[in-house]
């Protein structure tokens, strides 16, 4: 894109996204009950930048609908109409039909007037507002005048106020405004805002802190609690190593800690070591600890704190011996009004406009102030092309790769442990590692655009099947890769249909048994051990599992004398063309099931699971791997194939004993772990590599741990190793597999499996006692 | 040298599209020493290592809205003289008075087109 108004326009519709994400988060909180006049400026600036974008690109219909919109926020933040629930609904239907319109104007689209129209007619019915006329506003401009002298670039002497006919000529003349209290209008306080914040500490261990078993490590990983921190050991007081005495130390540290905390947070760190240490704690002095000199006081204030710890024509006194307070820059008359250079501005990446100011200039009325650090800035964040992100994923697994065929090789080579070249494959890894989570972190982001998504989805489905229904929702901030948010936008809309439509039961029924008439839909996402679960639950009327197993039989889908657990009920659901709805209604009788939601899941390497209790409500959990291009596996050999079993499946691995081994039956075992029993599975028989054996006894077997607290103990014949292992799919070569999650290149270049322990494990117990391979895979 | 040449701009605007929008409509009038911020306290903040003669701000900012820039700009005697173009999305009459009274050079009411924002600065400029 070389044209800049295309580039504009392009970031105005991601800006856009933005807005809208914030009105929904505003509407939210004013529908909370939050009447706080900043959450309503909130919803209209939304809006109203919107609005101002839309002009600025012409785009009308946007433009139109933005106004109206406008109008009605712009009487709630006058204190002009006080919107009630039904108002607010209203605001919720406006702010999806203006994510509409954006999305409309990106795609070159249209809206159909029939929906806008309704929802306009209404707003304007609601808060009684008639399209007014623009006032003409007279105003004369005031001009200023720019004396360039002669032509040279330098800033000249900016105008007197004098020359502006409106302004006051003293602040005291100015009309008093609520100005934020935070306001750095060039104030001392403003500006030590922006000195470095921190201390240095020196640290030296004397031996009695060794000897009581303190660890230094542990000390900077608790100061990297209290903020960035870089450390220093000085190492030049180690004698050689033949007049090395082990239990003498040696080392010493100085630790730079960024913070905002005080000195105090940091010497309590240091509270357990206290008199067995060397240690003194400083103020960080920032380079910005210094004034440019000028001509001119920058501001008066700063003047008069200065002069009570200096006099006035004293040099810069910000020293590094003061206790920690707070002006670090002080103005003081400069002997020579050569400014001091400029500092390299921090500039948010969305402007490139100016990185630098001009590097010639020469001192004017202004005080330049050389300023560092920005604590005040926000975050600064540039946009990326995902293609760039995914090329450096798809690199950085080759590399994931690369080392560990290089690892593979210095093993082979027979070089012992601790020579160089294992020491620096170690690091090696180590980096690679940490390459691998930061390109994992880039494309990460948080749940919540979804989650808000999912609202509009409740507040749509609520309307049509008319129930009064609210949406909970927790976690927004979980990050979870972008392909995946994206792909779980289509299983998720099904499963909150679903809930308010199948879930939650009639306003009357809910009445009936003394629950609130409201119905409550709750969606939650959180990490637990290496994967994001996200819930969906309701409070309806839980599932009727008599009516599902008359259905799955009525279907043929079991037996008509199966029994099953409770759970085994809930998981008929997920069988393909099931469905309980006595009548299905035009909600979530779209044509799919939840075998589409369940199959899509799986395909993100997740799993789906249901919990219903009678008259409380249904949940069902999604569980989803981290990321989609790596994981941590045990590299295992079952009948010559060397297969990949997922780390985080597995909970502990041992081997088997003679009293482990209970038969149960005469084809299958149990194995007794810690009191309880736990079905045995030979992973070779299982995939069809070969017949069960005669005995396990002395065997290796991994304890697989599940979603639903199941357990099942996996026969391997060794465990190789431990490590990372770059997914390559089989689905698109193979479809899919069932028990096999994917593939993955190990480092002597051979191909291995990577098993889909819970896949296979629930394949293998759908079985009852007879056991023969299924899957003849053959590696 | 044209004054285009030595004119310093500040651009201050809460979204990203605006500010590249002003900025880019500057650039084709040929003004190239454009510095901007996405908020009035981070404005201050700069404007103290890069003075600049005018200063474009949108009216409605988090935070700090263009008035209360504009205040903050008149209070300091350092920034005192700076020029100031208020872009406003509402041209309420209230925000315009206030402005008169504050010292507002000029302002320019959303949405306008290069060649309106050309002329909103020259009238306070001089011809660029």
């Amino acid at each position: 894109m070389s044209d800049p108004m295309a580039e504009i326009r392009a970031s105005f519709f991601i800006e856009c996204e933005e807005l809208l994400e914030s009105l929904q988060d505003g509407l939210q909180l004013m529908d909370d009950g939050d009447t706080d006049p900043e959450t309503i400026n909130i919803v209209f600036r939304a809006v109203h930048s919107i609005k101002g974008g839309a002009g600025a690109f012409g785009l009308d219909d946007l433009v139109r609908f933005a106004h109206r919109f406008e109008t009605a926020m712009d009487e709630v933040r006058a204190g002009r109409f006080h919107p009630d629930g039904e108002a607010i609904r209203l605001f919720f239907a406006c702010a999806d039909i203006l994510g509409d319109l954006v999305r409309a104007a990106r795609d070159d689209d249209q809206v159909d007037d029939a929906v806008t129209g309704p929802v306009l007619e209404k707003l304007d019915k609601l808060v009684g507002l008639e399209e007014e006329e623009e006032e003409v506003l007279d105003f004369t401009p005031a001009t200023l005048s720019l004396d360039f002298g002669d032509g040279l670039l330098d800033l000249p002497d900016l105008p007197d106020l004098s020359a502006l006919p409106a302004a006051a000529s003293s602040v005291e003349g100015l009309p008093s405004l609520d100005l934020p209290a935070d306001m750095p209008a060039l104030t001392a306080e403003a500006l030590a805002e922006t000195t470095t914040k921190g201390f240095t500490v020196h640290f030296k261990p004397e031996n009695a802190l060794y000897a009581s078993g303190n660890e230094p490590l542990y000390l900077f990983r608790a100061l990297r609690d209290i903020g960035d921190i870089s450390v220093t050991c000085h190492c030049g007081d180690l004698p050689n190593l033949n007049q090395l005495d082990p239990d003498t130390g040696h080392l010493s540290w100085d630790v730079t800690v960024h913070t905002e905390e005080s000195e105090q947070s940091v010497r309590e760190v240091f509270e357990f070591v206290d008199g067995l240490c060397v240690l003194e704690i400083k103020p960080l002095t920032g380079t910005a600890a210094m004034i440019a000199p000028a001509s001119a006081p920058v501001v008066e204030k700063v003047v008069e704190k200065a002069v009570e710890t200096a006099a006035p024509e004293a040099a810069p006194i910000a020293s590094p011996q003061k206790p920690p307070v707070s002006i670090k820059m002080v103005t003081a008359p400069a002997p020579t009004p050569k400014p001091a250079p400029v500092a390299k501005l921090p500039v948010d990446s969305d402007d490139d406009t100016l990185d630098e100011a001009p590097k010639d200039e020469k001192s004017g009325s202004f005080a330049p102030i050389k300023a560092t650090g920005t604590p005040t800035q926000p975050r600064a964040t540039v946009r990326v092309d995902l293609e760039r992100i995914d090329r450096l994923v798809n690199l950085v697994g080759e590399l994931v790769i690369n080392q560990a065929m290089l690892s593979q090789s210095v093993t082979e080579a027979g070089l012992p442990p601790n020579s160089p070249v294992s020491t620096g494959l170690e690091e090696f890894l180590q980096l690679t590692r940490d390459i691998q989570e930061s390109v994992m972190m880039i494309r990460a982001q948080p749940i919540k655009s979804l989650f808000q998504r999912m609202g509009r989805i409740v507040r749509e489905s609520s309307a049509s099947v008319g129930k009064d229904v609210r949406l909970y929702t927790d976690g927004e901030n979980t990050e979870v890769d972008k392909t995946v948010i994206e792909r779980l936008a289509d299983p998720l809309t099904h499963m909150i249909r679903n809930a308010v439509d199948h879930g939650l039961e009639s306003t009357e029924k809910r009445l009936e048994r003394g629950k609130s008439r409201e119905g409550h839909v709750t969606l939650t996402a959180q990490h637990r051990s290496g994967r994001i679960v996200i819930e969906v639950s309701d409070d309806g009327a839980g599932i009727n599992r008599e009516r599902v197993k008359q259905k799955a039989i009525e279907k043929e889908l079991i037996p008509a004398d199966a029994q099953l657990s409770d759970s085994e009920i809930d998981n008929l659901l997920f069988l393909p063309g099931f469905s309980t709805a006595a009548e299905i209604s035009n909600l979530s009788g779209r044509g799919v099931g939840m075998d589409v939601v369940k199959s899509s899941i799986q395909a993100l390497g997740g799993r789906i699971s249901i919990t219903s209790h009678e008259g409380e409500g249904t949940t069902f959990s999604i569980s989803l791997p981290l990321t989609l291009a790596v994981l941590d596996g045990m590299v295992v050999r079952v009948a010559d194939e060397t297969l990949v079993v997922p780390l985080n499946a597995i909970l502990e691995t041992l081997t088997l004993t003679e009293t482990d081994l209970k038969a149960l039956g005469p084809e299958t075992h149990v194995v007794q772990i810690r009191g309880g029993f736990v079905p045995l599975l030979d992973l070779g028989a299982e995939l069809g590599y070969r017949k069960p054996q005669d005995s396990y006894v002395g065997g290796i077997v991994l304890l697989i741990g599940q979603e639903d607290g199941n357990r099942a103990a996996l026969a391997v014949d060794a465990i190789e190793d431990q490590r990372q292992v770059v997914i390559k799919g089989l689905e698109g070569s193979y479809g899919r597999i069932p028990g096999i999650a994917a593939a993955t290149i190990l480092g002597d270049g051979q191909i291995a499996l990577i098993l889909d322990p819970t896949d296979l494990v629930g394949q293998a117990s759908g079985r009852t006692r007879v056991r023969q391979p299924q899957h003849a895979l053959v590696g | 040298m044209a004054l285009r040449d030595q004119l310093r701009v500040m651009v201050v605007d809460d979204m990203s599209t605006s500010r590249g929008l002003i900025t880019n409509a500057l650039d084709s009038y040929g003004i190239r020493n454009v510095a901007s911020a996405a908020d009035g306290p981070s404005a201050l903040q700069k404007l103290a290592a890069y003075p600049v003669h005018l200063v474009i701000s949108d009216y409605n900012m988090p935070g700090m809205d263009g008035l209360q820039l504009l205040h903050a700009l008149r209070s300091n005697g350092a920034t005192r003289g700076i020029g100031f173009l208020l872009i406003t999305g509402r041209a309420d009459r209230e925000i315009i008075d206030m402005g008169k009274r504050l010292g507002m050079n000029n302002f320019l009411k959303k949405p306008f087109d290069p060649a309106g924002l050309r002329g909103a600065i020259e009238a306070i400029v001089g011809k660029l």
